[in-house]
Parts: structure tokens; sequence; C-alpha cells
């Protein structure tokens, strides 16, 4: 399992070092903007705001204050915009290499199919992990840091049910990509439903009939900046497990999978009628 | 079973890709330290046949027992044994050769003689450095056949083990198997090509359609198999005579600087009598598989 691990981390590199530099960058803005936001008269700007556009950014009412400025400015979006890079390796761990069939070769060699998952699996962790810590690093490194007055517990509360939910979606792409023909429509649908929960849990805010659908979805048990005051353990605990189980059901199904090679049979839901029945 | 039964044994397997039927019930066994060709036309399920061996897929049903284990009940000591080469190679393009040894061979929890992989590559005059992406397709097949010889491995299952070789590297490979045959390995490798089959094989099997049409000896192959000549003459000469000679058909002579026939067998008694045609060129050639098939199993298989 280790060397999948250390093997998946290597083919992981680039994404781990684009997607960390490209946050922490962000992050390291939002930290020197801080003091700027802070002196500003946010309360007649906020009047003018519509209310769909605040319905959708919860923490805008107190930006003013630490929580605020950390939900608003990162973690609220967080997830769409790290769940894209979750949902790309979720879908992609397994099935990608399958397609280019480079996995027959592997799975050739004696390593255990449990091992290569599990190993891979670790991997995606640890890939959003070190991303998200590549961001948190640059909210507290800058001296501006201190201007919001959190200490490094505090700051890194938010960053647990965020890698909760790059967790759930990572494995629901993962999961899609065992059972949907390739791993771009695992990624895409997942991808889908991700934007599409984010604007429910907006539009529910407006609409209270919609809080019953959104209460059964992911994004709802997801704290965002507002974790600084202290994570909701059964919330995170319920999105780990949910990830969890998804991981498991799509580790069974690698265990029962036919790998497959180009031109064995083809990329489809529901398999073509064919008169002729000759293939290898 | 014993550890000194055959390294491959197969029966009555079956495996269907949804409503495709790829194997139909084949039956196999290949002795250890044999070298076993495994001929048939594209589409035939050599591929299939290779990889069920190796627990990649799935059969919906017969057994397999590859040096004495079911791949399906214990796959890793089945591959921990097993040295492959896929038919259709790919590899991380990501990576150099060298790292891509390595990790296969880490795969394999390192059991690896560096110095052999390095002798394997300079047999096959392959530059362990170079990027993946940057590989020729024959790069590329030395790379496979090193990572499948690279550990030692007791069989061998080698998919189309010289596709995209040169001549020269083709016959490196042969000997490379030939060595690992008097090492004491077992080589069981598919082609569609007859005369790898001659070069390599102690038996070969014939698969068709998904079933095994006949195991023979690599010589009783070459008897069934016809040789086309194509003649041309330096002036015109009158060759129907040769046609009377047993073991020819098919003969014709469109113009009289040229003739073509088909013989079967030997060629001794054909030659004597060329001698006395004033030849300007003699080409010959192997029917290709698909027309020994049509030729020789086609009956058989409507019988069945």
């Amino acid at each position: 399992m280790l060397t999948e691990l250390w093997y998946e981390l290597g083919r992981l590199r680039g994404r781990i070092i684009g997607w960390g530099i490209g946050l922490a960058v962000y992050a390291l803005m939002m930290v020197l903007l801080y003091p700027n936001v802070v002196a500003m008269d946010f309360a007649a700007y906020l009047e003018a705001f519509p209310e769909e556009m605040l319905a959708f950014f919860p923490g805008i009412t107190q930006i003013g204050t630490p929580v605020g400025y950390l939900d608003t400015y990162y973690y609220n979006y967080m997830t769409v915009i790290a769940g894209i890079l979750a949902v790309g390796v979720g879908a992609g761990l397994l099935v990608r290499q399958e397609e280019a069939g480079i996995l027959d070769l592997i799975l050739a060699h004696p390593v255990s199919r449990s091992a290569l998952f599990w190993g891979r699996y670790l991997a995606m962790l640890i890939c959003l992990a070190i991303v998200l810590l590549a961001g948190q690093v640059a909210w507290m490194i800058p001296p501006q840091s201190a201007d919001l007055g959190l200490s490094w517990q505090e700051f890194t509360r938010p960053a647990l049910p965020l890698l909760a939910e790059l967790a759930l979606f990572g494995s629901l792409a993962l999961l899609l990509s065992m059972l949907l023909p390739s791993a771009r429509m695992a990624g895409g649908l997942v991808g889908a439903l991700l934007v599409a929960n984010f604007l429910l849990v907006g539009m529910a805010n407006l609409n209270a009939d919609l809080e019953r659908i959104v209460a059964y979805t992911p994004l709802h048990f997801y704290q965002g900046g507002f974790a600084v005051e202290g994570v909701n353990w059964g919330w995170l605990g319920g999105l780990m497990g949910a990830a969890l189980v998804m991981a498991v059901i799509a580790w069974l199904l690698f265990l029962r999978r036919d790998i497959r090679v180009g031109g064995e049979h083809e990329w489809r839901l529901l398999p073509r009628r064919r008169r002729s029945s000759q293939q290898a | 079973m014993a550890d000194n039964g055959p390294a491959i044994e197969i029966s009555a397997l079956t495996k269907a890709y949804g409503p495709v039927q790829a194997l139909r019930g084949v039956d196999l066994s290949v002795e250890r330290g044999e070298v076993f060709g495994f001929l048939g036309p594209n589409g035939a399920g050599k591929t299939t046949t290779i990889r069920c061996m190796l627990d990649l897929i799935r059969p919906q049903s017969g057994s397999i027992r590859v040096l004495g284990l079911d791949p399906q009940a214990q796959p890793v000591a089945v591959q921990a044994r097993v040295g492959y080469l896929p038919g259709e190679l790919n590899l991380d393009p990501n990576l150099r050769v060298r790292q891509v040894l390595r990790y296969l061979a880490a795969l394999r929890g390192n059991r690896v003689n560096w110095g052999h992989v390095a002798e394997l590559s300079q047999r096959l005059q392959l530059d362990l450095e170079m990027p993946v992406k940057n590989l020729s397709k024959g790069n590329k097949q030395k790379v496979g056949v090193i990572q499948a010889l690279m550990a030692r491995p007791e069989l061998l299952l080698l998919d189309e083990p010289t596709s995209g070789l040169d001549p020269l590297m083709q016959q490196e490979v042969y000997r490379l198997l030939h060595e690992a045959q008097d090492g004491g390995a077992t080589v069981f490798f598919s082609s569609h090509v007859i005369s790898e089959v001659e070069a390599l094989a102690s038996r070969v099997a014939i698969i068709r359609r998904g079933r095994i049409v006949e195991t023979v000896e690599p010589k009783q192959l070459m008897r069934m198999t016809s040789r086309r000549l194509r003649l041309r003459f330096t002036r015109p000469a009158e060759a129907g005579s040769l046609s009377e000679i047993p073991g020819v058909s098919q003969f014709a002579q469109p113009d009289p600087l040229e003739a073509t026939l088909l013989v079967e067998g030997a060629m001794d008694r054909l030659i004597v009598a060329l001698a006395g045609l004033p030849i300007a060129d003699l080409q010959t050639e192997r029917p290709s598989l698909e027309e020994l098939f049509l030729t020789y199993y086609r009956d058989a298989e409507e019988v069945a």
C-alpha cells in the first residue's frame, strides 16, 4: 500500500504544487487586505446589496469580524473552488489509468486490489490536506494576520469541515467512476452536483421551502468560516463517515471489476445490440 | 495441486463481455519449462485468456490453475511468480523508463537484480533515462519485455512479445526467451504470426472464435501451411509441367515471363524442376493465419 501511496502522491505532485500555491497566494492577498476592509464602513455597502447576494454569503453581514471575513472571502465558496480538485482527483484515481491502459500492467504485478485502492485513496486525502494546509499557512504567516486576532487553532478549525466536504465529493466522484462508463462523465456529474448544492444552499436562504431539500445535502452540514467559533463534530463525523461509506462501496466495486483495456468493449452504459459475437 | 503439475491448466473457460462471447470453453494445458505458443487471428480470444490467468478479468465459468494456484482465489500469489507483457502496452507518460521499472520492481517488493535490468536494457539497446512520452512503439515494447523478465519469474505470459520490434530485436527477444526457458521458466506467448511460433514454441495451441481448435507441434503446423511461389523468367518459358509435381496446386502462368503456384510439403522435387527453367527471380511467401484457418479449420468449425 505504501508503494501505491508514494506513486500516487508523485502523480499528484503537479496538482498539489499548483493548487497549493494558488490557494496560498489567494489567502495571502486576503490577509493583507483585511485591515483595509475593517477600516471601511461596510454597513452602508451592505444596505445597497441585493437580498439574493446576501443569501449566498451568510458571513457578509459580519464581514468586519474575523469570522465573517474568513467565511465570506475564503471558506464560503472554497468548497466549490477546491471541490474542482477533489472531484478531478477522485474521478481519475483509478479509472483514468484504466482508460489509458496503464492499470492493466500495474495490476498484473503482485499488488492486491485492496492495497492499490486504499493506497491511492489515502494519497487523495493527503493531497487535499496538503493543498488546504498551504492556504492555512498563508493565512497565519504574515504579520497582518495578527489583526484578525485568532489563535492557530481557530485558524485551523474551518479547514476540517472543508476537508471533510472535499473528501465526500472526491469519494462520490470515485464511486461514480466505478459505475459510469468514463472518469470524465463521473467527474462532470459530481462537479455539477457540487455547484447545484452550493446554489441550492444559497437559494434556501431566500425560499424556506427549499430548506427541507437542502437539509439532505452535504453542504447543509458545512460550517464554513463559522467553524472558527467551534467545530460541529457531529456534522464533521457524519461527513467523514459518508465519505468513508462511499469509498468502501467503490472499493467493493473495484474488487469485482473487470479491468478494461482499449478495444475490449465500449464505453457506454448500455451495450449496443450486435449481430456478430466475436471479440477478444 | 502439486508444485510439479502443469504450469497452466485451463478447463472449459468461458468469458463474455455483455452480449459478446469472447471465450466459449477454452481447454489448455502447458507443462513446466515449456515454450508454448498461443496462435490465433485478431479477436480470437488470446488476450482474454491471458488476462483471465492474471485475474485482471473474471471468467463466467470454467477453471484456471496457474503454477498450481487459482488466480481468482490467490491473485497476488500468482502474480508474484508471473511476468506479464500486455498486448497493448501503456506506460505512465510522466515517468522515465528507469522510474517505471523502479515502480514495477517496488510492486514486487524490490526483488529485482538491477544488474540484470542493466544487462537486459543493453541487449535490447534501450536507454533507461528516456522519458516514456518520447519512446517509439518499438522502444516501449522493449520496456515491456524488460519489466516482464527482470524479476526472473517462473512463468512468462507474453501477449505478442515482438510486436513493433525490428527483426534484429525480435531475434534478441527470442534469445532472451530461450535463455529464460533454459533457466527453468515456462513461456506462454500469444501471436498471430506463424513464423514467430515456429521460431520459439515447442507446442502451439490454435484458438479461433473463443475455442481451441487444435494443439500441435510447430513442425506439424508448418507442414499444414503451404507456400505461395512467384516466378519470373529471363526469357519466355513454358512452365506448365510444374503443375504435375506432387504438392503443387493453383498453378497459373498469365504471361510467358511469369508464373505463380502453391506448394505444400517438401519443396525438393519442385526445386529440381525449377533448375531446368530460366529463373530470373523467385519469391516465396507463407499464407496468412486467416488463410490457414480457412484452409484447415473451416470444416471443423462448421461441424462444431
